[in-house]
């Protein structure tokens, strides 16, 4: 098993009411799943994401992940262990402006301490793999929407990563872009074993995936 | 990881490049700043430390109080060289160096005077002393016989140049025959002696040898041995005072002992001063060359402290508004694995690069800027390029103000929550408005502060310059060197009062500028404890100097030529009747005398009393002065009616080339040499003048860079409130409010601390101006008036932009 979410509360007061973002989420998702998260704007679907990928903390419960209680770890155990597990794809992708698309990618191996050559042997790879060598010295700026969020995708797959957190992916894409980046999710899926947990509000989308997890106001339905 | 910090940084200075060049220009201008100051403190600093065992070395001074006249004299009697040399084992030697002031050399084969300023007359031990070392000339012998002297280097290629120096005959005043000894290298700029040129040999100097107590004209340098300790030095110094002076006073004054001439409170305490705090510490009535002052010194340390504070307190205000656009950043750095210590790491990196960059354009700045700072400060530094220490130095400061000016901005920025910033959550939310505010707060009260400043100081000065002085400095020429004028100087007054635009001419050995005075003792008939001394100056005038320099008669008369026995008379001024203990009235027809100086206890009869009037700065009060009818050769002044100036000076020029044609005229106008005496004054006028500006420019250049970045926080909130029906002009109101607010609050912090500050500087004159509340006001309208100036077009800008576009971005 990947992870294991057990009776997860999450919440926030306000004007002395306390508001659930999360309430009572159990999940497990075993090695080489492809989930699709869904629900109506506000029910949850982000949040859950963020306390999957450790970015966000949660009030009650337990988050194992890979043999690690999640919760007990301190702030810095727990960014190296997202670190090394798990990669993020965005919906506005988050390039960062000042970089070209192959220093882009390169930048997760840099804070894992990769050597230079290997760094050079992984971007060059991925490039590759992406079909995408003739824009590697392109600033993000200068790619389409689709462009940057294959990049996007590229750069949470190159230091191999177990699961893939996509928070929707294709929000900002046409339809056909939208069509090619999910083609290659499923292809990663099913051909590499990356796990991927995507968060959507498009049924077609979705459908892609080998299960669908709905949210309503915080709650599994 | 480190070459990836850089080219970020590097990438994302070039992409904004307006918020870079304020930072960098704001950055630079205060290190250019703070680099001159430093190297103007280091060069002060410097002082008299170039001389071998200038830590040994030490000076005589005299704190003297005597006949109702305080004085600390750098200066003290001719036998106390001996003294210390025969009495005390912790003095290695003991050397005099006695002012002459300006003398006029030639060579005596040549009819051409050459002017030297500052001649002195030295004792043969003072290459010892010194360790100077001869360019030519044998330092064992060539101060030791009468008539030799030395040139610097300068003084003997105006003659001869230094290789054939030695064994020439030079002439000096016309009349003394001297010859050549030896050449010494010219004195550095930062050494006491910078300004002689000429020394003469103190064995042919009478007075010098004579063992009066009395007058204090030498001044008297000691090396102490090198186990020796000043402080174990300073009590059998103060025992000379019993030991000579005192028998001294007795062989005048019989009944004088020490006992009762303390009693009377009177003292003479004689201490050692370090000869490298002279320039800076000593305040001694007479120096070598002008001293600097430790005070001016302070201030300067805080003008650059508050220099880089301000500049560094830009970088931080800049560099937290940038944070919005940095924050999407820090988020995917984060999610990428990237943890606090990382990114603070990289920001410190990013600020790092910028002050060098900065660092750069500052030393370019101080370069150009380097020969108008030397004329302001007068000084002559320049940038010590060569020297690897200076180098060391200015990279390690800059480390540790980058590293002083990043950490706000690293730790603020690396704090950002990605889930947070990666949502956009309102840029509002960026936060750290309160501790930005209180850095405006405390840029703009450093800037009123130096404002006030600035005012009060030019205020002061307009004060003095504005003076009614007592006497008329305008339109006065003042003939220089009348000694050289020799036996014709009657006659040449006489030709000059015939031309048709000079009113009045008089010959006189001091005139009512500050110059090198002594003080005489003297007595009225019949009284003779010490308790009834009055200490007066007296000076030597002719017949003509009262009404040349419109001084009043107060009562009495002025000099007559028709009565013979006005050579034995006096005129003295108010401060003399009061220390008298007369009336006006009751001081006509006193009679005066004085045991010491030249006048060998003749009685002057006081014919007439003169207003007050200020012949020294006004730092200090009026003392006592009498004028007395003397031949003296000091200046000649002329007083000249208005209009054709040029034709006049001509004229004179021409009675002056008749008569002495082998000297040129110099002359100057009285005016100026006033002037110069309130040169110090003048020059940190100037200096608080240029810092101020400098600050102000620091401080607008921020909050230039905050207006933008505030309106661009409040874009939405603008857009709302235009969409509402809110007009341009209501909202750069807002806008402009929010910034005046924080420039108000400064103002009322820094108005008082300013106006103490400047209280305490003006204590230091004893006619003064009172800090009028227009002048606080003026400065705080001033900086408000800059304030809005600089954040309203941010605040219209950001006002007229149009609402749909400001909607979108969010």
């Amino acid at each position: 098993m990947l992870l294991q979410l057990n009776n997860i509360f999450k919440w926030v007061n306000s004007g002395g009411q306390r508001i659930f973002l999360l309430k009572d989420i159990n999940l497990e998702v075993e090695e080489g799943e492809f989930i699709s998260v869904m629900g109506p704007s506000g029910s949850g679907k982000s949040t859950l994401l963020n306390v999957i990928g450790m970015l966000d903390t949660f009030d009650e419960g337990e988050y194992n992940f890979l043999h690690e209680s999640v919760h007990t770890l301190k702030e810095k155990h727990r960014s190296n262990l997202y670190k090394e597990y798990i990669g993020f794809v965005f919906q506005s992708y988050h390039l960062l402006d000042e970089l070209t698309v192959q220093e882009n990618l390169e930048m997760p191996l840099l804070y894992k301490k990769y050597k230079g050559s290997e760094r050079k042997a992984m971007v060059a790879d991925m490039l590759d793999r992406f079909n995408i060598v003739g824009k590697k010295d392109l600033f993000p700026a200068q790619l389409s929407g689709g462009q940057q969020q294959l990049v996007g995708v590229a750069r949470a797959l190159i230091a191999n990563p177990k699961l893939i957190l996509a928070d929707e992916p294709t929000g900002n894409l046409n339809s056909q872009q939208s069509e090619e980046i999910m083609e290659l999710f499923k292809k990663l899926n099913q051909e590499d074993g990356v796990t991927i947990i995507q968060v959507t509000h498009s049924e077609n989308n979705a459908a892609y995936g080998s299960r669908i997890i709905n949210l309503l106001d915080g709650r599994k339905v | 990881m480190f070459k990836n910090h850089i080219k970020v940084a590097w990438r994302s200075l070039r992409r904004q490049p307006f918020f870079t060049f304020l930072n960098i220009f704001g950055l630079a201008t205060g290190m250019a700043g703070v680099l001159l100051i430093s190297l103007y403190i280091y060069n002060e600093l410097s002082h008299d430390k170039m001389f071998a065992d200038a830590d040994r070395i030490h000076r005589i001074n005299a704190d003297i109080k005597f006949g109702g006249d305080e004085t600390i004299s750098g200066e003290t009697a001719a036998p106390m060289a001996a003294v210390l040399e025969n009495d005390f084992s912790q003095v290695e030697i003991a050397t005099r160096i006695r002012n002459l002031g300006s003398v006029l050399i030639r060579k005596s084969t040549t009819n051409n005077n050459i002017k030297e300023i500052n001649t002195a007359y030295a004792d043969a031990n003072f290459f010892d002393m010194f360790g100077l070392d001869l360019l030519v000339g044998d330092p064992k012998t060539a101060l030791k016989e009468p008539n030799t002297l030395i040139l610097t280097k300068t003084a003997a290629e105006k003659h001869f140049g230094v290789n054939n120096a030695v064994g020439q005959e030079l002439l000096l005043d016309n009349i003394n025959n001297y010859v050549v000894t030896g050449v010494i290298d010219d004195f550095p700029k930062n050494s006491l002696l910078r300004e002689h040129s000429v020394f003469m040999a103190m064995s042919g100097y009478e007075d010098a040898q004579e063992s009066e107590w009395g007058s204090h004209n030498y001044f008297t340098f000691i090396k102490l041995i090198p186990s020796a300790s000043v402080e174990d030095f300073q009590a059998p110094l103060q025992e000379i005072v019993g030991d000579y002076l005192i028998p001294w006073v007795q062989q005048i004054y019989p009944g004088i002992t020490e006992k009762n001439f303390i009693a009377s409170g009177n003292y003479v305490n004689y201490y050692s001063i370090p000869l490298t705090d002279i320039h800076l510490y000593s305040d001694a009535q007479f120096e070598l060359s002008a001293n600097g002052s430790i005070q001016n010194i302070y201030i300067l340390s805080f003008i650059g402290l508050f220099l880089i504070l301000l500049a560094s307190v830009n970088f931080m205000n800049l560099s937290t508004a940038q944070s919005l656009k940095r924050a999407k950043e820090v988020g995917i750095r984060k999610t990428l694995g990237s943890n606090k210590a990382g990114l603070v790491k990289q920001f410190l990196t990013e600020s790092s690069l910028l002050s060098f960059i900065s660092l750069l354009v500052a030393i370019g700045i101080a370069v150009v800027v380097m020969p108008f700072f030397n004329d302001l400060a007068g000084t002559e530094i320049s940038l010590p390029f060569l020297n690897p220490v200076f180098w060391l130095i200015v990279l390690f400061a800059t480390i540790l103000l980058s590293l002083f000016s990043g950490w706000y901005p690293a730790f603020f920025m690396s704090r950002f929550i990605p889930v947070k910033v990666l949502k956009g959550i309102g840029k509002s939310s960026v936060g750290g408005g309160n501790i930005r505010n209180s850095l405006v707060i405390f840029q703009f009260a450093i800037s009123v502060f130096l404002i006030v400043g600035t005012l009060v100081v030019f205020n002061q000065l307009e004060y003095i310059q504005n003076k009614e002085l007592g006497f008329s400095k305008d339109q006065v020429l003042i003939v220089q060197d009348f000694y050289g004028a020799g036996t014709k100087g009657e006659a040449i007054k006489q030709e000059v009062k015939k031309i048709a635009q000079v009113k009045n001419a008089s010959i006189s050995s001091f005139l009512p500028t500050p110059s090198s005075r002594s003080d005489y003792t003297y007595f009225r008939e019949g009284f003779t404890n010490q308790e009834d001394a009055v200490n007066m100056q007296r000076w030597l005038v002719d017949y003509d100097y009262l009404e040349t320099l419109d001084i009043t008669l107060k009562a009495g008369r002025n000099f007559s030529q028709e009565r013979m026995t006005d050579s034995t008379a006096i005129i003295i001024n108010e401060t003399a009747v009061s220390l008298l203990g007369v009336s006006t009235e009751e001081a006509l027809g006193l009679r005066v005398s004085s045991d010491l100086g030249d006048e060998n206890g003749e009685y002057f009869t006081i014919i007439g009393v003169v207003d007050n009037f200020h012949f020294e700065t006004l730092r200090d009060d009026i003392g006592a002065l009498g004028l007395r009818l003397g031949t003296s050769t000091g200046n000649m002044a002329v007083k000249i009616s208005g209009g054709a100036f040029s034709s006049t000076l001509t004229a004179i020029e021409e009675v002056w080339n008749k008569n002495i044609p082998e000297q040129p005229l110099i002359y100057n106008f009285m005016e100026e040499s006033f002037n110069d005496t309130y040169q110090a004054e003048q020059r940190l006028g100037r200096i608080f003048m240029v810092f101020t500006i400098l600050s102000l420019f620091i401080a607008c250049l921020g909050l230039f860079g905050l207006a933008a970045f505030n309106a661009e926080k409040r874009t939405k909130e603008i857009g709302v409130r235009k969409v509402l029906g809110a007009s341009v002009g209501q909202i750069s109101y807002r806008l402009t409010l929010d910034f005046l607010k924080l420039v108000g609050i400064s103002i009322l912090i820094s108005l008082p601390i300013g106006w103490y500050a400047m209280e305490q500087w003006l204590q230091d004159f004893s006619y003064r101006i009172e800090i009028n509340w227009w002048m606080l006001a003026f400065a705080g309208l001033l900086t408000i008036t800059i304030a809005i100036l600089t954040v309203g077009y941010q605040s219209i800008k950001a006002a007229i932009a149009s609402p749909v576009k400001s909607l979108q971005v969010e």
